[in-house]
């Protein structure tokens, strides 16, 4: 609890939490969201690619989801610790917040077969394994329910 | 932070609510002309004109709840007589959307197939003939508004008994409606953004030697977030007029959505990406990467405002 009390007490966190600025929190939100839009919205295209949408798309080509996805990652990484920061003893003690970021780590984690699968697939290739298929359902289901516990957030715990 | 004043918007809304009723009647015509000539082309033009005039539609009421903040209470204009044009307007926006959404679907299996299935565009116009038959009523029951000499019908109604009315009352007493509609509305930005990305980015020439017809496959997805979006959007619009109308932010999305769905239709049926390069790698040119550019540009900024209504806004 000390170390969440220090937390908000930065002058950083103060900033994000209360400042006028345009800059401040309604900027670092607004990130915030955009990068969920991309990172989520990138995933859920590949997903969609191995559960053999538009298959004539070989797997190869969607290497640049990838990019997408770790530029998008690491926008709402940093965005995601300043308002958490902002907020720190009330996110920090919140059981709906715990969710919401097991969640998301859990979304992030099907990534990574996925990625591996992926990058190793031969150029052509347009078939996805059952196992791929599987991750991907994985993925489409944990980022909605990542999606919506952040969304539920400002209702339980910040409304 | 009204930039625009909800009187500038009175009269956006007296210029707006001819698209509706008029277009109908334009598209309407190019559709029987082209049913008669059996034009397959024509049929195109005429839901392409469908899909804009949908797309207008939504301004359209938008600025009407607008121009009822500004009439209402003033001496010789009766609340009721509003309310009915407004309820009568809603379900006719509806009607339309469920043409426009048909519409759109008609023409991107046109761009696969060459041409739309009969019952698709037969649907369309059917439901836009619905639509056009509510729109004028609703056109007719607004002349009444000013004109109560005309001889209307200022009939007494609770106003309580109204759609609109009925639509505000669940979704500001529902501990759920509000929040789910939320998350819906994330989960289709999501989707939508996804999609877009996808498109765009082959444009701008990453998957170049994806041929622009397996992106193309992808749009389905993207309308399906898109449509997500319009309903919840329009039950938080319904829900709260108050909070969005005298504010800058949302104007700007409601411009950034439509250049966003006017991107949408180009990106459905444009032709050169198909029959220049029919085997695959086309290469876009300049033109269209600045299109492309266009498009990503318009959905952030839509996203933008959307997101920043809480705070130059003040919506919640």
């Amino acid at each position: 609890m000390g170390i969440l009390v220090w937390l908000e007490s930065l002058p950083l966190s103060v900033w994000v939490h209360e400042g006028t600025s345009v800059w401040a929190q309604p900027t670092v939100l607004t990130l915030h969201t955009m990068g969920m839009g991309v990172l989520v919205g990138a995933s859920w295209v590949l997903d969609l690619r191995l559960l053999g949408i538009s298959r004539n798309i070989p797997l190869s080509a969607f290497r640049w989801v990838f990019r997408a996805v770790a530029i998008s990652l690491a926008v709402n990484l940093v965005t995601g610790v300043l308002l958490f920061m902002a907020r720190a003893t009330l996110w920090g003690t919140a059981f709906p917040f715990l969710i919401k970021i097991l969640l998301v780590v859990a979304s992030a984690a099907t990534l990574l077969p996925i990625r591996t699968y992926v990058l190793q697939s031969d150029p052509e290739q347009r078939d996805a394994s059952s196992r791929a298929k599987m991750l991907a359902v994985l993925s489409i289901a944990t980022w909605a329910a990542a999606i919506t516990a952040g969304r539920l957030l400002a209702y339980t715990v910040a409304g | 932070m009204p930039s625009i004043t909800s009187f500038n918007l009175a009269h956006v809304h007296l210029l707006l609510n001819h698209v509706p009723t008029i277009g109908s009647v334009v598209a309407l015509g190019l559709l029987i002309v082209a049913y008669i000539r059996r034009d397959e082309g024509l049929k195109l033009v005429g839901l392409e004109v469908l899909f804009a005039i949908a797309l207008l539609t939504l301004p359209a009421y938008m600025t009407g709840v607008a121009a009822f903040q500004k009439l209402r209470g003033q001496p010789g204009v009766s609340d009721t007589a509003i309310r009915l044009h407004q309820d009568v307007a809603l379900y006719g926006f509806t009607w339309m959307e469920f043409a426009g959404f048909i519409a759109w679907v008609a023409l991107w299996q046109a761009r696969r197939h060459g041409r739309a299935a009969r019952g698709l565009v037969a649907t369309s116009t059917a439901l836009l003939l619905v639509s056009f038959v509510v729109m004028a009523r609703a056109a007719n029951l607004g002349g009444d508004i000013r004109h109560p000499e005309l001889g209307g019908t200022a009939a007494t109604i609770d106003s309580a008994e109204f759609l609109a009315a009925k639509i505000s009352n669940v979704m500001v007493n529902s501990p759920w409606a509000w929040p789910a509609s939320e998350t819906v509305h994330f989960l289709g930005l999501s989707l939508s953004f996804g999609v877009l990305l996808a498109i765009n980015l082959r444009i701008l020439g990453a998957m170049k030697r994806v041929p622009f017809a397996d992106v193309h496959r992808l749009l389905p997805w993207g309308m399906l977030g898109f449509g997500a979006n319009l309903i919840t959007g329009m039950l938080f619009f319904v829900g709260q007029p108050k909070q969005y109308l005298d504010s800058a932010p949302f104007y700007w999305k409601i411009v950034f959505l439509m250049i966003a769905g006017a991107n949408f239709l180009y990106l459905t049926v444009f032709r050169k990406a198909w029959t220049e390069h029919p085997e695959s790698r086309w290469d876009a040119t300049l033109a269209d990467k600045a299109m492309a550019f266009v498009s990503m540009f318009a959905w952030l900024a839509a996203l933008y405002c959307g997101r920043m209504l809480p705070f130059i806004g003040h919506a919640f």
